[in-house]
């Protein structure tokens, strides 16, 4: 810390304070400008992919699936149990649910992501 | 001499003051709850006492608070772009509250509180209850839009929109889904590994193999310890997302 605080000194020491001071911070913000557009319209392509590393991605995969079979599962339990319409509501849903959930990893592992593109692409 | 395992006994909820019954339910306070006070606790150290101080030079904790911070920050910027900030300190609550009980999970004799499926579901409704409900205050019924994929045949959309429907109702289940499954089975796999360097010590000359499984559970650990930190992450990243589509929903 102590040596931190030397070393700026020393650089104010330099030039005038006030000078300095403003001069740092327009460099500041045209560094910060410079990052903030690559960060934002390049990697908007798609927002699954925007800050994951692929080691994260592929822990998401895992449960994608079955998370869309379970979602209709119960969806369908419920429909059988409010309706009355027992198998039925389940066989259907159980089969959306699978269809779902291949959605869901398909969407997730970037395949088939044309919805988020486009919708990207429109907003931004 | 027989050593029975019990790798499920870690997960067991023990009440430290019973508060009453509602019908058979007890209601108590356990030692869960106290890991979550705990939690809790850490998180108000690092990001309130650490940050008073207030240094251009920040000392350590000051700067572990301020890679917390920018992390998240960055995190949500990118997933949600400039109207996503204001959900930057929910997103930084969860992340560190699950982060801390992850890792409260990885010291020796406690409690993994994310193992319990509950504990994780109740995060992620509260996330998914953040996004229709600001998505529909925000954008009222065009944020069902959110169901009906653009550029798509009408024939298809009968089949498309329930399937959307679905899988936006598996995002809380796998959300939940992922942080307890990833927490519990970890837990289990290093209890059991760390057992079979006992029963090998036990069985005679069955014992000289006893490091293998001592060396996997250190490997495992280390693991452990990645996921810890790793599915604090991705909870926090896929929170983001699933806040981008309430802030920006379809077409």
């Amino acid at each position: 810390m102590n040596g931190d605080d030397a070393r700026d000194g020393n650089g104010d020491a330099g030039k005038p304070p006030e000078g300095d001071l403003s001069a740092r911070l327009r460099r500041l913000e045209a560094q910060i400008e410079r990052k903030r557009p690559s960060a934002a319209p390049g990697t908007s392509s798609r927002p699954q992919d925007t800050g994951r590393t692929p080691l994260a991605q592929a822990m998401t995969l895992s449960t994608e699936f079955v998370a869309g079979v379970i979602a209709g599962g119960i969806l369908g339990w419920i429909v059988d149990h409010v309706f009355g319409t027992k198998p039925w509501g389940l066989i259907v849903l159980l089969l959306l649910g699978c269809v779902a959930g291949f959605y869901n990893v398909l969407r997730a592992s970037g395949f088939g992501g044309t919805r988020p593109q486009r919708r990207d692409g429109s907003d931004r | 001499m027989a050593v029975t395992i019990d790798p499920i006994h870690q997960f067991e909820l023990k009440s430290l003051v019973p508060l009453g019954h509602i019908g058979h339910q007890q209601l108590a306070f356990t030692q869960s709850a106290l890991y979550m006070f705990a939690a809790v606790g850490v998180i108000a150290l690092i990001t309130i006492v650490a940050t008073a101080s207030r240094s251009i030079v920040p000392g350590r904790i000051q700067s572990l608070a301020e890679v917390f911070y920018e992390f998240i920050d960055d995190t949500v910027y990118q997933a949600t772009g400039e109207g996503g900030r204001k959900f930057m300190p929910l997103v930084f609550s969860l992340f560190m509250f699950v982060l801390i009980l992850n890792l409260f999970g990885m010291i020796p004799y406690a409690f993994a509180v994310t193992s319990h499926l509950i504990i994780t579901f109740g995060l992620a409704a509260l996330v998914i209850s953040v996004v229709v409900g600001y998505g529909v205050y925000k954008h009222g019924a065009h944020f069902f839009g959110l169901f009906v994929p653009s550029g798509v045949p009408k024939v298809l959309l009968a089949i498309l929109v329930p399937i959307e429907i679905i899988s936006f109702i598996s995002r809380p289940i796998s959300l939940s889904v992922r942080l307890f499954a990833n927490m519990l089975a970890g837990h289990i796999a290093m209890k059991i590994f760390a057992f079979f360097v006992v029963q090998l010590l036990l069985a005679g000359a069955w014992s000289v193999l006893s490091p293998l499984p001592l060396f996997l559970t250190i490997a495992l650990t280390a693991l452990e310890f990645l996921v810890a930190a790793l599915q604090a992450y991705v909870f926090a990243t896929l929170t983001a997302i699933y806040l981008n589509d309430a802030l920006h929903p379809g077409h």
